[in-house]
Protein backbone atom coordinates (compact mmCIF):
# COMPACT_ATOMS: atom_id res chain seq x y z
CA UNK A 1 0.00 0.00 0.00
CA UNK A 2 2.91 2.32 0.71
CA UNK A 3 6.39 2.18 -1.00
CA UNK A 4 9.68 3.76 -0.75
CA UNK A 5 11.79 3.12 -3.83
CA UNK A 6 15.16 4.25 -3.46
CA UNK A 7 14.62 7.51 -1.86
CA UNK A 8 17.03 9.97 -1.30
CA UNK A 9 16.72 13.78 -0.62
CA UNK A 10 19.90 15.89 -0.53
CA UNK A 11 19.87 19.35 0.70
CA UNK A 12 22.90 20.85 -1.12
CA UNK A 13 25.93 18.93 -0.23
CA UNK A 14 23.77 17.16 2.95
CA UNK A 15 22.84 13.66 2.49
CA UNK A 16 18.95 13.67 4.79
CA UNK A 17 17.83 10.65 3.28
CA UNK A 18 20.15 8.09 1.49
CA UNK A 19 18.29 5.69 -0.49
CA UNK A 20 15.82 4.62 1.83
CA UNK A 21 13.66 1.77 0.25
CA UNK A 22 10.50 -0.16 1.91
CA UNK A 23 7.27 -0.95 1.87
CA UNK A 24 4.23 -1.09 4.16
CA UNK A 25 1.57 -4.30 2.96
CA UNK A 26 -1.80 -3.71 3.48
CA UNK A 27 -3.70 -3.95 6.40
CA UNK A 28 -0.37 -3.76 8.80
CA UNK A 29 0.95 -1.32 11.37
CA UNK A 30 4.17 -0.28 11.07
CA UNK A 31 6.48 1.85 13.04
CA UNK A 32 8.71 4.23 11.39
CA UNK A 33 11.36 4.41 14.01
CA UNK A 34 14.93 5.94 14.54
CA UNK A 35 16.50 9.12 16.35
CA UNK A 36 15.31 12.66 16.35
CA UNK A 37 17.13 14.22 13.02
CA UNK A 38 17.17 10.59 11.47
CA UNK A 39 15.22 11.70 8.26
CA UNK A 40 11.73 10.50 9.50
CA UNK A 41 10.15 13.67 8.75
CA UNK A 42 11.93 14.21 5.39
CA UNK A 43 10.65 10.70 4.25
CA UNK A 44 7.24 10.79 5.21
CA UNK A 45 7.22 14.41 3.73
CA UNK A 46 8.74 12.46 0.22
CA UNK A 47 5.99 9.33 0.96
CA UNK A 48 3.65 12.13 1.05
CA UNK A 49 4.38 13.88 -1.93
CA UNK A 50 4.74 17.17 0.15
CA UNK A 51 8.82 17.30 -0.45
CA UNK A 52 9.97 16.20 -4.55
CA UNK A 53 12.78 13.39 -3.90
CA UNK A 54 16.19 14.44 -5.01
CA UNK A 55 15.82 10.39 -6.26
CA UNK A 56 13.41 7.78 -6.42
CA UNK A 57 9.82 7.63 -6.31
CA UNK A 58 6.80 6.96 -3.18
CA UNK A 59 3.68 5.18 -4.38
CA UNK A 60 0.51 5.28 -2.03
CA UNK A 61 -2.31 2.73 -2.81
CA UNK A 62 -0.09 2.01 -6.12
CA UNK A 63 -0.29 5.75 -7.25
CA UNK A 64 2.78 7.82 -7.64
CA UNK A 65 2.81 10.43 -5.20
CA UNK A 66 4.12 13.00 -7.54
CA UNK A 67 2.41 12.32 -10.89
CA UNK A 68 -0.75 10.80 -9.72
CA UNK A 69 -1.14 13.18 -7.01
CA UNK A 70 -4.30 13.53 -6.56
CA UNK A 71 -5.58 10.15 -6.33
CA UNK A 72 -2.82 9.15 -4.14
CA UNK A 73 -3.71 12.01 -1.83
CA UNK A 74 -7.51 10.92 -1.97
CA UNK A 75 -6.02 7.16 -0.57
CA UNK A 76 -4.08 9.02 2.48
CA UNK A 77 -4.95 10.19 5.55
CA UNK A 78 -1.72 12.28 6.37
CA UNK A 79 -1.46 13.75 10.13
CA UNK A 80 2.09 16.25 9.82
CA UNK A 81 5.16 16.41 12.50
CA UNK A 82 3.74 18.49 16.25
CA UNK A 83 0.22 18.44 14.08
CA UNK A 84 -0.39 21.65 12.13
CA UNK A 85 -4.12 23.08 12.74
CA UNK A 86 -5.69 26.07 12.06
CA UNK A 87 -5.70 28.13 16.11
CA UNK A 88 -8.82 30.37 15.13
CA UNK A 89 -11.18 27.28 13.57
CA UNK A 90 -13.83 25.46 15.37
CA UNK A 91 -12.80 21.64 15.80
CA UNK A 92 -16.19 20.60 13.67
CA UNK A 93 -15.56 23.71 11.16
CA UNK A 94 -11.72 22.34 10.85
CA UNK A 95 -13.44 18.99 9.93
CA UNK A 96 -15.63 20.22 7.60
CA UNK A 97 -13.24 22.24 5.77
CA UNK A 98 -10.63 19.37 5.29
CA UNK A 99 -14.12 17.16 4.51
CA UNK A 100 -14.68 19.86 1.57
CA UNK A 101 -11.16 19.88 0.30
CA UNK A 102 -11.45 16.03 -0.04
CA UNK A 103 -14.64 16.08 -2.01
CA UNK A 104 -16.77 14.76 0.28
CA UNK A 105 -20.73 15.68 -0.34
CA UNK A 106 -22.19 18.02 2.58
CA UNK A 107 -24.59 15.00 3.59
CA UNK A 108 -21.71 12.38 3.86
CA UNK A 109 -19.47 15.03 5.33
CA UNK A 110 -22.12 15.03 8.33
CA UNK A 111 -22.35 11.80 8.75
CA UNK A 112 -18.71 11.36 8.65
CA UNK A 113 -17.90 13.86 10.99
CA UNK A 114 -20.29 12.73 13.76
CA UNK A 115 -18.77 9.42 13.26
CA UNK A 116 -14.57 10.31 13.93
CA UNK A 117 -15.58 12.88 16.33
CA UNK A 118 -17.35 9.86 18.28
CA UNK A 119 -14.18 7.64 17.24
CA UNK A 120 -11.96 10.18 18.64
CA UNK A 121 -13.75 11.40 21.51
CA UNK A 122 -13.80 14.76 20.76
CA UNK A 123 -17.65 14.71 21.46
CA UNK A 124 -17.53 16.86 24.07
CA UNK A 125 -15.19 19.91 22.60
CA UNK A 126 -15.92 19.53 19.08
CA UNK A 127 -17.78 23.36 18.96
CA UNK A 128 -14.67 24.50 20.87
CA UNK A 129 -12.20 26.53 18.89
CA UNK A 130 -9.08 24.65 18.32
CA UNK A 131 -6.40 26.73 20.19
CA UNK A 132 -8.30 26.56 22.92
CA UNK A 133 -8.09 23.09 23.42
CA UNK A 134 -5.50 20.71 25.06
CA UNK A 135 -2.45 19.15 23.66
CA UNK A 136 -3.95 15.95 23.53
CA UNK A 137 -7.57 17.22 21.95
CA UNK A 138 -5.74 18.66 19.58
CA UNK A 139 -4.15 15.64 18.72
CA UNK A 140 -7.37 13.86 18.25
CA UNK A 141 -8.70 16.77 15.74
CA UNK A 142 -5.55 16.25 14.04
CA UNK A 143 -6.40 12.12 13.72
CA UNK A 144 -9.50 12.37 13.54
CA UNK A 145 -9.39 15.02 10.09
CA UNK A 146 -6.45 11.86 8.64
CA UNK A 147 -9.61 9.70 9.16
CA UNK A 148 -12.64 11.98 7.57
CA UNK A 149 -12.63 10.57 4.21
CA UNK A 150 -12.07 7.29 5.11
CA UNK A 151 -8.99 6.42 3.57
CA UNK A 152 -7.29 3.31 3.42
CA UNK A 153 -3.88 4.47 3.88
CA UNK A 154 -2.88 6.47 7.04
CA UNK A 155 0.79 8.22 7.82
CA UNK A 156 1.22 9.78 10.95
CA UNK A 157 4.07 11.94 11.84
CA UNK A 158 5.29 11.44 15.46
CA UNK A 159 1.50 11.27 16.60
CA UNK A 160 2.34 11.40 20.27
CA UNK A 161 5.23 13.36 20.32
CA UNK A 162 4.50 16.46 23.53
CA UNK A 163 1.73 14.42 25.08
CA UNK A 164 1.82 13.20 28.85
CA UNK A 165 1.20 9.68 29.55
CA UNK A 166 -2.39 9.51 30.05
CA UNK A 167 -2.93 11.32 26.61
CA UNK A 168 -0.14 9.14 24.75
CA UNK A 169 -1.87 6.00 26.30
CA UNK A 170 -5.38 6.67 24.80
CA UNK A 171 -3.68 7.96 21.18
CA UNK A 172 -1.84 5.03 20.80
CA UNK A 173 -4.98 2.89 21.82
CA UNK A 174 -6.80 5.04 18.73
CA UNK A 175 -4.50 3.87 16.42
CA UNK A 176 -4.20 0.21 17.65
CA UNK A 177 -7.64 0.22 17.15
CA UNK A 178 -7.50 1.37 13.50
CA UNK A 179 -5.00 -1.46 12.54
CA UNK A 180 -6.02 -4.25 10.01
CA UNK A 181 -8.77 -2.07 8.48
CA UNK A 182 -6.39 0.54 7.21
CA UNK A 183 -2.69 0.28 6.67
CA UNK A 184 -0.80 2.48 9.16
CA UNK A 185 2.76 3.69 8.59
CA UNK A 186 4.03 5.73 12.12
CA UNK A 187 7.01 7.33 12.85
CA UNK A 188 8.34 7.88 16.35
CA UNK A 189 11.53 8.05 18.49
CA UNK A 190 10.63 5.80 20.89
CA UNK A 191 10.57 2.16 20.81
CA UNK A 192 8.17 0.64 23.74
CA UNK A 193 5.54 3.23 21.33
CA UNK A 194 6.25 0.97 18.64
CA UNK A 195 6.06 -2.29 20.08
CA UNK A 196 2.96 -1.48 21.30
CA UNK A 197 1.06 0.13 18.54
CA UNK A 198 3.01 -1.50 15.69
CA UNK A 199 3.71 -5.22 13.72
CA UNK A 200 6.39 -4.25 12.05
CA UNK A 201 9.05 -1.63 12.25
CA UNK A 202 11.35 0.43 10.03
CA UNK A 203 14.64 1.70 11.91
CA UNK A 204 16.49 4.45 10.32
CA UNK A 205 19.25 6.30 11.32
CA UNK A 206 21.93 8.53 9.45
CA UNK A 207 18.82 9.02 6.39
CA UNK A 208 19.32 5.10 6.32
CA UNK A 209 17.78 2.27 7.15
CA UNK A 210 19.49 0.23 9.57
CA UNK A 211 16.30 -2.24 9.97
CA UNK A 212 13.13 -3.70 8.76
CA UNK A 213 11.47 -6.62 9.70
CA UNK A 214 8.74 -8.01 12.24
CA UNK A 215 10.00 -7.09 15.93
CA UNK A 216 10.03 -10.73 16.53
CA UNK A 217 12.52 -11.03 13.52
CA UNK A 218 14.29 -7.76 15.36
CA UNK A 219 14.07 -9.65 18.51
CA UNK A 220 15.85 -12.45 17.07
CA UNK A 221 18.36 -10.06 15.21
CA UNK A 222 19.08 -8.25 18.05
CA UNK A 223 20.26 -11.86 19.80
CA UNK A 224 22.40 -13.10 17.15
CA UNK A 225 24.23 -9.67 16.47
CA UNK A 226 24.33 -8.66 20.54
CA UNK A 227 28.06 -8.67 21.65
CA UNK A 228 28.19 -12.15 24.06
CA UNK A 229 26.26 -11.73 27.23
CA UNK A 230 28.01 -12.81 30.27
CA UNK A 231 26.23 -15.21 32.86
CA UNK A 232 26.07 -14.53 36.13
CA UNK A 233 26.22 -17.76 38.91
CA UNK A 234 26.32 -17.62 42.70
CA UNK A 235 27.24 -20.79 44.16
CA UNK A 236 28.42 -22.66 47.57
CA UNK A 237 32.21 -22.69 47.67
CA UNK A 238 35.37 -20.95 47.30
CA UNK A 239 37.05 -18.66 44.55
CA UNK A 240 39.12 -21.30 44.42
CA UNK A 241 37.29 -24.19 44.13
CA UNK A 242 34.52 -22.58 41.35
CA UNK A 243 37.13 -21.04 39.36
CA UNK A 244 38.65 -25.19 38.82
CA UNK A 245 35.16 -26.03 38.12
CA UNK A 246 34.39 -23.69 35.74
CA UNK A 247 37.47 -24.21 33.58
CA UNK A 248 35.86 -27.59 32.43
CA UNK A 249 32.99 -25.43 30.93
CA UNK A 250 32.81 -25.89 27.01
CA UNK A 251 32.41 -22.73 24.67
CA UNK A 252 33.78 -20.55 27.24
CA UNK A 253 35.75 -17.69 26.46
CA UNK A 254 36.87 -16.51 29.84
CA UNK A 255 35.38 -16.55 33.50
CA UNK A 256 35.76 -15.28 37.03
CA UNK A 257 34.89 -15.72 40.45
CA UNK A 258 34.89 -13.14 43.42
CA UNK A 259 33.44 -13.85 47.54
CA UNK A 260 29.63 -12.68 47.12
CA UNK A 261 28.46 -10.45 50.19
CA UNK A 262 27.27 -13.27 51.96
CA UNK A 263 29.73 -15.71 53.18
CA UNK A 264 30.31 -18.72 51.90
CA UNK A 265 28.91 -17.72 48.83
CA UNK A 266 30.90 -17.05 45.38
CA UNK A 267 29.84 -14.83 42.42
CA UNK A 268 30.97 -16.12 39.20
CA UNK A 269 31.02 -15.20 35.72
CA UNK A 270 31.29 -16.72 32.75
CA UNK A 271 31.73 -15.35 29.13
CA UNK A 272 30.67 -17.78 26.13
CA UNK A 273 31.94 -17.96 22.91
CA UNK A 274 29.52 -16.50 20.36
CA UNK A 275 26.20 -17.03 21.13
CA UNK A 276 26.83 -20.67 22.82
CA UNK A 277 24.68 -20.82 25.43
CA UNK A 278 27.01 -22.30 28.34
CA UNK A 279 24.09 -22.43 31.01
CA UNK A 280 23.26 -26.09 30.73
CA UNK A 281 27.03 -27.06 30.73
CA UNK A 282 27.84 -24.82 33.67
CA UNK A 283 25.25 -26.08 35.95
CA UNK A 284 26.08 -29.84 35.06
CA UNK A 285 29.80 -29.07 35.66
CA UNK A 286 28.96 -27.23 39.00
CA UNK A 287 26.31 -29.80 40.33
CA UNK A 288 29.28 -33.05 38.87
CA UNK A 289 31.91 -30.63 41.23
CA UNK A 290 29.43 -31.14 44.56
CA UNK A 291 28.73 -27.20 44.20
CA UNK A 292 25.80 -25.94 45.29
CA UNK A 293 24.28 -23.08 42.87
CA UNK A 294 21.40 -21.24 43.67
CA UNK A 295 21.25 -18.54 41.08
CA UNK A 296 22.15 -18.06 37.17
CA UNK A 297 20.64 -15.61 34.88
CA UNK A 298 22.12 -14.39 31.44
CA UNK A 299 20.75 -10.60 30.52
CA UNK A 300 19.20 -11.21 27.05
CA UNK A 301 19.37 -8.68 24.33
CA UNK A 302 17.07 -6.29 24.25
CA UNK A 303 15.14 -4.75 21.55
CA UNK A 304 15.93 -1.13 23.13
CA UNK A 305 19.82 -1.92 23.21
CA UNK A 306 19.34 -3.11 19.55
CA UNK A 307 18.14 -0.07 18.45
CA UNK A 308 20.25 2.32 20.06
CA UNK A 309 22.88 0.01 18.57
CA UNK A 310 22.56 0.03 15.38
CA UNK A 311 21.31 3.72 15.18
CA UNK A 312 24.68 4.92 17.39
CA UNK A 313 26.63 3.03 15.13
CA UNK A 314 25.60 4.50 11.82
CA UNK A 315 25.38 7.91 13.04
CA UNK A 316 29.23 7.51 14.20
CA UNK A 317 29.79 5.75 10.88
CA UNK A 318 28.63 9.14 9.34
CA UNK A 319 30.35 11.58 11.19
CA UNK A 320 33.52 9.94 12.27
CA UNK A 321 33.71 7.80 9.36
CA UNK A 322 34.13 4.91 11.32
CA UNK A 323 33.80 2.95 7.75
CA UNK A 324 34.79 -0.74 9.33
CA UNK A 325 31.94 -0.87 12.29
CA UNK A 326 29.60 0.50 9.24
CA UNK A 327 30.26 -2.75 7.23
CA UNK A 328 30.00 -5.19 10.22
CA UNK A 329 26.87 -3.78 11.60
CA UNK A 330 24.82 -3.27 8.05
CA UNK A 331 26.39 -5.80 6.05
CA UNK A 332 27.44 -3.67 2.92
CA UNK A 333 30.86 -2.53 2.09
CA UNK A 334 32.08 0.60 3.61
CA UNK A 335 31.22 2.83 0.71
CA UNK A 336 33.50 5.75 -0.46
CA UNK A 337 31.61 8.01 1.24
CA UNK A 338 32.96 7.57 4.55
CA UNK A 339 35.91 10.37 5.00
CA UNK A 340 38.74 7.66 6.03
CA UNK A 341 39.19 5.52 9.74
CA UNK A 342 39.23 6.78 12.84
CA UNK B 1 -13.58 25.91 -8.33
CA UNK B 2 -15.26 24.35 -5.43
CA UNK B 3 -11.58 23.94 -4.03
CA UNK B 4 -10.80 27.56 -4.46
CA UNK B 5 -14.18 28.51 -3.15
CA UNK B 6 -13.25 26.77 -0.01
CA UNK B 7 -10.31 27.83 0.78
CA UNK B 8 -11.37 31.29 0.30
CA UNK B 9 -14.36 30.58 2.95
CA UNK B 10 -12.05 29.50 5.10
CA UNK B 11 -9.24 32.32 4.42
CA UNK B 12 -12.78 35.12 5.16
CA UNK B 13 -13.25 33.29 8.46
CA UNK B 14 -9.89 33.51 9.90
CA UNK B 15 -9.58 37.48 8.19
CA UNK B 16 -12.49 38.08 10.23
CA UNK B 17 -11.51 36.50 13.28
CA UNK B 18 -8.20 38.33 13.67
CA UNK B 19 -8.32 42.09 14.57
CA UNK B 20 -5.89 43.52 11.90
CA UNK B 21 -9.73 42.88 9.56
CA UNK B 22 -11.51 45.22 11.76
CA UNK B 23 -8.16 47.82 12.42
CA UNK B 24 -7.79 48.00 8.39
CA UNK B 25 -11.88 48.69 7.98
CA UNK B 26 -12.07 51.15 10.83
CA UNK B 27 -8.32 53.01 9.82
CA UNK B 28 -9.57 53.15 5.97
CA UNK B 29 -13.39 54.73 7.21
CA UNK B 30 -11.98 57.11 9.36
CA UNK B 31 -9.48 57.98 6.77
CA UNK B 32 -11.70 58.04 3.83
CA UNK B 33 -14.10 60.33 6.12
CA UNK B 34 -11.09 63.07 6.93
CA UNK B 35 -10.37 63.16 3.41
CA UNK B 36 -13.70 63.90 2.40
CA UNK B 37 -14.38 66.43 5.15
CA UNK B 38 -11.10 68.50 4.22
CA UNK B 39 -12.13 68.26 0.80
CA UNK B 40 -15.72 70.32 1.89
CA UNK B 41 -14.73 74.18 0.66
CA UNK B 42 -17.57 76.61 0.41
CA UNK B 43 -18.01 77.55 -2.98
CA UNK B 44 -16.04 74.97 -4.26
CA UNK B 45 -18.07 71.22 -6.29
CA UNK B 46 -18.61 68.98 -3.33
CA UNK B 47 -17.20 66.01 -4.73
CA UNK B 48 -15.64 62.34 -4.08
CA UNK B 49 -13.12 61.91 -6.46
CA UNK B 50 -10.68 63.59 -3.55
CA UNK B 51 -11.68 60.38 -1.17
CA UNK B 52 -11.43 58.16 -3.92
CA UNK B 53 -7.72 59.66 -5.15
CA UNK B 54 -6.34 59.32 -1.55
CA UNK B 55 -7.83 55.61 -1.57
CA UNK B 56 -5.45 54.96 -4.51
CA UNK B 57 -2.41 55.63 -2.75
CA UNK B 58 -3.85 54.43 0.69
CA UNK B 59 -4.02 51.09 -0.78
CA UNK B 60 -0.34 50.76 -1.89
CA UNK B 61 -0.13 50.17 2.53
CA UNK B 62 -3.64 48.64 3.27
CA UNK B 63 -3.86 45.92 0.74
CA UNK B 64 -0.05 44.18 1.52
CA UNK B 65 -1.28 44.39 5.83
CA UNK B 66 -5.04 42.54 4.68
CA UNK B 67 -2.66 40.09 2.50
CA UNK B 68 0.68 39.58 4.29
CA UNK B 69 -0.23 36.58 6.52
CA UNK B 70 -2.16 35.07 3.71
CA UNK B 71 0.40 32.23 2.74
CA UNK B 72 3.10 33.35 5.31
CA UNK B 73 1.04 31.92 8.06
CA UNK B 74 0.03 28.81 6.84
CA UNK B 75 4.37 28.45 6.18
CA UNK B 76 4.75 29.81 9.94
CA UNK B 77 2.14 27.32 11.65
CA UNK B 78 3.37 24.41 9.43
CA UNK B 79 -0.35 24.35 7.83
CA UNK B 80 1.32 24.50 4.52
CA UNK B 81 2.44 20.98 4.69
CA UNK B 82 -1.37 19.37 5.62
CA UNK B 83 -2.90 21.19 2.88
CA UNK B 84 -0.91 20.51 0.05
CA UNK B 85 -1.16 16.82 0.87
CA UNK B 86 -5.29 17.08 0.60
CA UNK B 87 -6.41 16.67 -3.22
CA UNK B 88 -5.93 20.80 -4.00
CA UNK B 89 -3.53 22.35 -6.03
CA UNK B 90 -1.30 24.90 -5.83
CA UNK B 91 -3.14 27.14 -7.95
CA UNK B 92 -6.55 26.20 -5.93
CA UNK B 93 -4.95 27.75 -2.78
CA UNK B 94 -3.10 30.99 -4.30
CA UNK B 95 -6.64 32.00 -5.86
CA UNK B 96 -8.39 31.02 -3.08
CA UNK B 97 -6.42 33.52 -1.02
CA UNK B 98 -6.39 36.35 -3.46
CA UNK B 99 -10.49 35.54 -3.76
CA UNK B 100 -10.71 35.94 -0.13
CA UNK B 101 -8.56 39.43 -0.41
CA UNK B 102 -10.54 40.83 -3.24
CA UNK B 103 -13.97 40.12 -1.42
CA UNK B 104 -12.38 41.57 1.51
CA UNK B 105 -11.25 44.67 0.45
CA UNK B 106 -14.79 45.04 -1.63
CA UNK B 107 -15.96 45.05 1.74
CA UNK B 108 -13.82 47.68 2.69
CA UNK B 109 -14.44 49.81 -0.36
CA UNK B 110 -18.22 49.63 0.53
CA UNK B 111 -17.15 52.47 3.24
CA UNK B 112 -16.75 54.86 0.28
CA UNK B 113 -20.42 54.54 -0.19
CA UNK B 114 -20.87 56.82 3.00
CA UNK B 115 -19.22 59.96 1.58
CA UNK B 116 -21.47 59.17 -1.51
CA UNK B 117 -24.56 58.90 0.15
CA UNK B 118 -23.89 62.18 2.20
CA UNK B 119 -23.18 64.20 -1.23
CA UNK B 120 -26.85 62.62 -2.16
CA UNK B 121 -28.15 64.07 0.89
CA UNK B 122 -27.02 67.38 0.26
CA UNK B 123 -26.83 67.53 -3.60
CA UNK B 124 -26.73 65.76 -7.04
CA UNK B 125 -23.91 63.40 -7.50
CA UNK B 126 -22.86 62.08 -10.62
CA UNK B 127 -23.19 58.58 -10.46
CA UNK B 128 -21.06 57.47 -13.10
CA UNK B 129 -17.80 58.48 -12.18
CA UNK B 130 -18.56 56.99 -9.09
CA UNK B 131 -19.30 53.28 -10.01
CA UNK B 132 -16.49 53.41 -12.55
CA UNK B 133 -14.25 54.54 -9.73
CA UNK B 134 -15.09 52.21 -7.11
CA UNK B 135 -14.56 49.59 -10.01
CA UNK B 136 -11.19 51.20 -10.41
CA UNK B 137 -10.08 50.96 -7.06
CA UNK B 138 -11.27 47.22 -7.00
CA UNK B 139 -9.13 46.56 -10.01
CA UNK B 140 -6.24 48.24 -8.37
CA UNK B 141 -6.93 46.27 -5.35
CA UNK B 142 -7.03 42.83 -7.00
CA UNK B 143 -3.51 43.56 -8.17
CA UNK B 144 -2.13 44.63 -5.05
CA UNK B 145 -3.88 41.62 -3.49
CA UNK B 146 -1.74 38.90 -6.04
CA UNK B 147 1.32 40.91 -4.79
CA UNK B 148 0.41 40.66 -1.46
CA UNK B 149 -0.12 36.74 -2.03
CA UNK B 150 3.10 36.86 -4.22
CA UNK B 151 5.04 38.35 -1.49
CA UNK B 152 3.36 36.27 1.36
CA UNK B 153 5.17 33.22 -0.39
CA UNK B 154 7.98 34.36 0.05
CA UNK B 155 8.83 34.06 3.56
CA UNK B 156 7.18 32.51 6.74
CA UNK B 157 7.75 36.20 8.23
CA UNK B 158 4.46 38.48 8.38
CA UNK B 159 6.70 41.75 8.46
CA UNK B 160 8.68 40.47 5.84
CA UNK B 161 5.90 39.69 3.45
CA UNK B 162 4.23 42.95 4.31
CA UNK B 163 7.51 44.99 3.38
CA UNK B 164 8.25 43.01 0.32
CA UNK B 165 4.27 43.96 -0.82
CA UNK B 166 5.04 47.58 -0.24
CA UNK B 167 8.13 47.50 -1.91
CA UNK B 168 6.56 46.31 -5.05
CA UNK B 169 3.73 48.53 -4.87
CA UNK B 170 5.85 51.35 -4.36
CA UNK B 171 7.29 50.55 -7.37
CA UNK B 172 4.44 50.19 -9.47
CA UNK B 173 3.28 53.84 -8.81
CA UNK B 174 6.31 56.31 -6.59
CA UNK B 175 8.67 55.08 -8.84
CA UNK B 176 6.66 54.83 -12.23
CA UNK B 177 5.67 58.29 -11.46
CA UNK B 178 9.15 59.73 -10.64
CA UNK B 179 11.51 57.95 -12.66
CA UNK B 180 9.82 58.94 -16.32
CA UNK B 181 10.24 62.54 -15.15
CA UNK B 182 14.09 62.39 -14.55
CA UNK B 183 16.42 62.64 -17.39
CA UNK B 184 18.06 59.32 -16.56
CA UNK B 185 16.03 57.62 -19.29
CA UNK B 186 14.94 58.02 -23.02
CA UNK B 187 11.84 59.48 -24.32
CA UNK B 188 10.49 55.84 -25.68
CA UNK B 189 11.12 54.39 -22.43
CA UNK B 190 9.53 57.17 -20.84
CA UNK B 191 5.92 56.53 -22.74
CA UNK B 192 6.43 52.31 -21.46
CA UNK B 193 6.87 53.52 -17.89
CA UNK B 194 3.79 55.96 -18.34
CA UNK B 195 1.79 53.17 -18.82
CA UNK B 196 3.11 50.83 -16.53
CA UNK B 197 2.30 53.35 -13.85
CA UNK B 198 -0.78 51.75 -11.91
CA UNK B 199 -2.06 55.28 -10.57
CA UNK B 200 -2.03 56.37 -14.67
CA UNK B 201 -4.31 53.48 -15.55
CA UNK B 202 -6.77 53.87 -12.63
CA UNK B 203 -7.06 57.61 -13.63
CA UNK B 204 -9.60 56.85 -16.15
CA UNK B 205 -11.52 55.12 -13.80
CA UNK B 206 -11.82 58.01 -11.74
CA UNK B 207 -12.50 60.02 -15.00
CA UNK B 208 -15.99 58.02 -15.57
CA UNK B 209 -13.82 56.26 -18.70
CA UNK B 210 -13.85 52.38 -18.98
CA UNK B 211 -11.02 51.19 -21.12
CA UNK B 212 -10.39 47.62 -22.08
CA UNK B 213 -6.60 49.03 -22.15
CA UNK B 214 -6.84 49.07 -18.68
CA UNK B 215 -8.84 45.69 -17.74
CA UNK B 216 -5.67 43.85 -20.09
CA UNK B 217 -3.40 46.10 -17.51
CA UNK B 218 -4.89 44.87 -14.23
CA UNK B 219 -5.79 41.61 -15.38
CA UNK B 220 -2.12 40.98 -16.51
CA UNK B 221 -0.57 42.55 -13.80
CA UNK B 222 -3.15 40.50 -11.34
CA UNK B 223 -2.36 37.04 -13.28
CA UNK B 224 1.55 37.69 -13.12
CA UNK B 225 2.02 38.09 -9.58
CA UNK B 226 -0.50 34.78 -8.60
CA UNK B 227 1.27 32.68 -11.28
CA UNK B 228 4.34 33.65 -10.00
CA UNK B 229 3.13 32.52 -6.12
CA UNK B 230 1.81 29.76 -8.14
CA UNK B 231 5.55 29.24 -8.92
CA UNK B 232 6.88 30.06 -5.17
CA UNK B 233 4.29 27.51 -3.63
CA UNK B 234 5.05 24.73 -5.81
CA UNK B 235 8.94 25.46 -5.24
CA UNK B 236 9.11 24.42 -1.68
CA UNK B 237 12.27 26.51 -0.92
CA UNK B 238 11.43 27.16 2.74
CA UNK B 239 12.79 23.86 3.60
Amino acid sequence: MIEAQQLTKRYGPTLAVDTVSFTVAPGSVVGFLGPNGAGKSTTIRMLTGYLPPTSGRATIGGFDVLTQAFEARRQLGYLPESTPLYPEMRAEEYLHFVGKLQGMPRGGRRRRIDEVVEQCGLSLVRRRTIGRLSKGNRQRVGIASTLLHDPPVLILDEPTSGLDPNQMSHVRDLIRGLAGRRTVLLSSHLLPEVQRVCDRAVIIAAGRVVADGTLEELRQRATQTAPASPVLIEVKGTVEAVKAALRNVPYAASMDAAPAGEAGWVDAWLVPEGAADVRADAAAVLSSAGLLVREMRREAATLEEFFIRVTDVARNADTNGVAQEKEMLLGEPAGSSAGGTA
Amino acid sequence: MRGVLTIARRELAALFYSPIAYAVIGLFALGAALVFVAGFVPGQEATVRTVFDATVWLLVFLVPAVGMRLLSEEFARGTVERLMTLPVSESQVVAGKWLACVFFLAVMLAALLVPVAVLEFVAEPDYGPVFTGLLGLLLVGAVYAAVAVFASATTQNQVVAFMVAVFINCGLTFVLFFLPRSDVVGPEAQAALHYANLNRQYADFAKGLIDVRHFVYFASGTLFFLYAAVKLLESRRWR
